[in-house]
């Protein structure tokens, strides 16, 4: 198992440095001069030629003119900065500085990196906590009418656009029945003393509609899922031999049937996870609520593509390490699985 | 058969034309008779469900296809008059309580006023301006006055009663209801009022002695009056911020302050020495007849005013809309020119031909109504919008249409190059195997694993800053389909596999066909049907990201429409409460589409695949 994981962790490491190349050549293509940007106050000051100096050295300062891979490796923290002695790059801690807003990248990631990591563990775990007993129940009374109408609610959940799903969450909650505020992250103009209750409970207030739109938007594909891969299961010889035992129903349902329908149902959890991540720049966007999402939308709005690229290698990371996290958790569930062979 | 009979007779027919005539014949028989591509059709036709998604689906699908067409979009279309308009055909709808009696009619941008012969007002269309402001809350004392004219702008209206005493409500706050001192004096001194208008937030009257008096919004409007041309007045026609007054000598200036460089001072050289004994005006242009019956007009005329058409007859009166002209001739038959967008020159036929004599014309905006003889009234021009307008004016049926138009083009092109790349990657891993097999599938896991949406927003981001907007929307198809191919690759290659252990295969090998000839002439047919399956899902999941990368701005840019941008800027209260229709049809018709298709799918899917049957 040890052996699998070290083998993994060199695929993801390799696969990150492609991506990251692939998005860094991207990043390339857009035609900008920081060099140029920099000087561009000073134009005036200076004597054509005098500028023309200043530029060139700015240009050499800053490494503009050395290939693209160097540029690539001395951003990764792979290749000696300019000054050919130091290492200066994102495995150093060093993200790049945002443009738009004035500061490293670091210190603008954290804060909402922490919102969007706080909604999704809440919406995670309220669309697990539904999206299984639901299918587990769905797929034991197959066909029946609570079944059947699910299956047209869930069909709803995953066929309307989730800004569509926001909107009419918003116009039921907000408008009609006015029990949470439209969008922010809290109330405007209140302060609270930092990490106080209330000021919990006021975040809390204002995320919960985002959170019951996303689990009202994934429960849809997951429901489908559970209740597909329990059917499976519960088709299977085994649970015909188990009931021939005497066994009591729930032992079979949930002893030997869900047990191995948890497989499938894993690796979309995967692919799901994925998606919340990708669906939080929807709902973040939609709710104005201070997230990677938002964060992402304001960088590739402004042109602020320091940000954006280490953005864009969060969600690669998080993608990489959650297909490792499915792996492993493949033999943990199902012992005749094995990854590691 | 017994069963046939309770199927509604289009089913049937739709069963019959794909199907063919049903014959009664036992089981086996019928089972022998069939070929796989017609089992699996009477499956897929068996479920009501799926009949019914596939007829809403077509039904939309023919809107979208055809509409366009009638539906034509322009876009740069854009009128201020027409701002936010709830859904409905009301604009032109006179009460009932007032028909027969009417006696005098004021158009203005999206309602109508009327008073009737008792000096009553009555208000119909979309009278409401904001949320506050309305203007069919008519002020108590007005409703106890004797109304005897009015005039409706933009977004205040006018009326004048039988005393003399006039009356503003509707927006007053950029000084629509501030009677100027020298018009209070005149008034206490008895006026006799001869003409009321009213035009952008800012109104005027002609007395009788030849006085001219302006008040209302002077920011936006030149609302002047010299004082040279003061006390001999006859008649003014309100341009959207200017005005033209017609002389008691029979002669038009251009009376207020801003006269030098404006088009509208600017009169044609034939017209000189004639003259003039009517004058109209739109939003930007003017009108004028003279005594012989001949009609000049001058200004900004863009949208088709300057078209004079030939008269059959003198020309008794003119009058002027938003954009367009209308002329009662002497023998009682309408003329109208100019702009027909909203089908405001379309004269009833009646009318055109002079059947019914007219005693009253009032045009405004994009309306015209005509006062008959028997005291009917005739209109023509805009009724409204089925589905409302949005916040430039735009009538959102157009746009609904165009863009599905655009979604549905963008999604079906993005999942055939998908489906190109899916079936040839996954076709050569599944033959293969080997190491192309594990490159492949490599490159697949990290296509497929990196978040969908982040990542086309930064390629839409990158690559498309210097495109316009039919070169975003061929961007957005690739990049759509080159990420979206990892699905139908692993779909593919996995029924390759087992496939590729069957009889047929083997056969086909010990024949010496080539390897490549195998996969794509023999494999391939056999993986078709999940294919289509597979097609018909990836086609409602590329309309669902188009749209959403349109919603954040990094799909199709406005003003092209498409069913994502179109609810872009929809996400505030105000928009999701007042505004309804602005969200709910477009919101309505993509929801309804994209269930239509994933339930299709979902039929085809159970049709093809017998196992998925018993889930």
């Amino acid at each position: 198992m040890g052996k699998y994981i070290l083998k993994r962790c060199v695929y993801i490491v390799v696969v990150f440095l492609i991506v990251s190349f692939m998005m860094y050549m991207l990043y390339n293509l857009i035609p900008s001069d920081p060099a140029r940007a920099e000087l561009e106050p000073l134009r005036k000051d200076l004597k054509p030629d005098e500028y023309l100096m200043r530029y060139e050295a700015l240009r050499a300062e800053m490494g503009l003119d050395d290939p693209l891979i160097i540029r690539y490796l001395r951003w990764m923290g792979l290749w000696t900065d300019t000054d050919g002695k130091t290492f200066n790059g994102l495995l150093q801690g060093n993200f790049g500085y945002s443009n738009f807003y004035k500061t490293d990248v670091v210190s603008t990631i954290i804060s909402p990196m922490s919102n969007t990591i706080f909604i999704n563990i809440f919406s995670t775990i309220a669309a697990l906590g539904i999206t299984i007993p639901l299918g587990i129940f769905c797929a034991v009374h197959k066909n029946g009418k609570f079944d059947q109408s699910t299956q047209v609610v869930t069909m709803l959940g995953y066929s309307i656009p989730i800004y569509i799903i926001a909107l009419v969450f918003m116009f039921l909650f907000c408008v009609v029945w006015r029990i949470f505020p439209v969008m922010g992250m809290k109330t405007a103009g209140a302060t609270y003393a930092p990490g106080s209750w209330e000021e919990f409970t006021d975040m809390l207030y204002h995320i919960a509609l985002p959170v019951i739109v996303m689990t009202f938007g994934s429960l849809g594909g997951m429901t489908r899922y559970v209740r597909s891969a329990m059917i499976e299961a519960l088709s299977m010889d085994y649970i015909r031999t188990a009931r021939a035992k005497g066994l009591r129903e729930k032992v079979v349902i949930y002893s030997h049937a869900w047990r191995n329908a948890l497989l499938p149902i894993i690796t979309s959890i995967l692919g799901w996870f994925l998606g919340i991540f990708g669906g939080s720049v929807v709902i973040e966007n939609t709710f104005s609520l201070s997230g990677m999402g938002k964060l992402y939308w304001i960088g590739l709005n402004n042109n602020d593509f320091e940000l954006v690229l280490a953005i864009q290698m969060f969600y690669s990371i998080v993608s990489l390490v959650g297909a490792l996290l499915i792996d492993i958790s493949y033999g943990l569930v199902d012992p005749r699985v094995r990854v590691d062979k | 058969m017994a069963s046939n009979k309770k199927e509604f007779f289009l089913v049937r027919w739709f069963k019959r034309l794909v199907v063919g005539r049903k014959e009664v014949v036992d089981i086996m028989h019928e089972e022998q008779l069939q070929t796989p591509f017609k089992t699996m059709l009477k499956k897929f036709l068996k479920k009501k469900t799926v009949i019914f998604a596939l007829t809403m689906f077509l039904l939309i699908f023919a809107m979208v296809l055809i509409g366009p067409k009638y539906w034509v979009l322009d876009l740069s279309e854009q009128d201020s008059t027409l701002i936010n308009l709830p859904p409905g055909y009301n604009m032109m709808s006179i009460p009932d309580s007032m028909k027969g009696k009417v006696s005098d009619i004021a158009a203005g941008g999206t309602y109508g006023l009327g008073i009737d012969t008792d000096g009553h007002i009555h208000t119909w269309g979309t009278t409401r301006i904001t949320e506050k402001i309305d203007l069919a809350d008519i002020p108590e004392e007005v409703r106890q006055a004797k109304i005897v004219k009015l005039a409706a702008g933009s977004d205040h209206a006018v009326a004048l009663a039988e005393d003399g005493q006039l009356y503003v409500w509707g927006n007053t706050r950029l000084q629509q209801g501030n009677f100027t001192s020298e018009m209070k004096k005149d008034q206490k001194d008895g006026w006799n009022i001869t003409q009321l208008e009213a035009s952008t937030q800012f109104s005027a009257v002609v007395t009788d002695e030849g006085n001219l008096y302006m008040w209302g919004n002077k920011n936006q409007s030149d609302i002047n009056v010299n004082k040279k041309y003061q006390g001999k007045i006859a008649k003014v026609a309100l341009t959207a911020n200017h005005y033209v007054a017609l002389l008691n000598d029979g002669s038009v200036v251009y009376a207020g302050s801003k006269a030098k460089g404006n088009p509208l001072s600017s009169q044609p050289k034939e017209m000189k020495g004639k003259t003039i004994v009517d004058i109209a005006s739109t939003s930007s242009a003017v009108a004028a007849l003279t005594d012989d019956g001949q009609v000049f007009v001058w200004g900004n005329t863009v949208r088709g005013e300057e078209k004079i058409p030939e008269f059959t007859s003198p020309v008794k009166n003119i009058y002027g809309g938003r954009y367009h002209f209308t002329a009662v001739l002497e023998d009682n038959s309408v003329v109208s020119w100019g702009n027909n967008k909203y089908k405001q020159t379309d004269v009833p036929s009646a009318l055109a031909n002079g059947e019914k004599e007219i005693v009253g014309m009032y045009v405004g905006n994009h309306q015209n109504y005509a006062l008959t003889g028997d005291g009917e009234v005739i209109t023509w021009g805009l009724k409204g919008f089925l589905l409302g307008t949005d916040d430039l004016g735009r009538d959102m049926l157009t746009r609904i249409v165009n863009g599905g138009a655009v979604t549905m083009t963008v999604g079906a092109i993005s999942v055939v190059i998908a489906t190109i790349i899916g079936v040839l990657l996954g076709g050569l891993a599944g033959y293969f195997g080997g190491k192309v097999d594990i490159l492949i599938m490599r490159i697949a896991e990290i296509v497929g694993g990196l978040p969908f949406i982040p990542f086309a927003m930064i390629l839409s981001a990158v690559i498309g800053s210097r495109l316009d907007s039919n070169q975003k929307m061929y961007l957005i198809m690739v990049v759509l389909g080159v990420l979206s191919w990892t699905g139908t690759c692993r779909l593919v290659r996995a029924q390759i596999l087992a496939q590729r252990e069957m009889e047929y295969v083997t056969a086909a090998k010990a024949m010496g066909i080539k390897e490549v000839t195998i996969v794509f002439r023999h494999i391939l047919p056999n993986v078709m049907a999940l294919l289509l399956v597979d097609m018909t899902l990836s086609f409602a999941t590329c309309m669902l990201t188009e749209s959403t990368l349109s919603y954040l701005g990094f799909g199709i840019p406005l003003p092209q429409p498409t069913w994502g941008n179109l609810l872009d800027g929809a996400n505030n209260s105000v928009v999701i409460q007042q505004y309804w229709w602005r969200w709910v049809f477009p919101a309505a018709i993509f929801g309804m589409c994209t269930i239509c298709i994933n339930m299709i799918g979902d039929g085809l899917r159970d049709a093809v695949d017998p196992k998925s049957n018993e889930r």
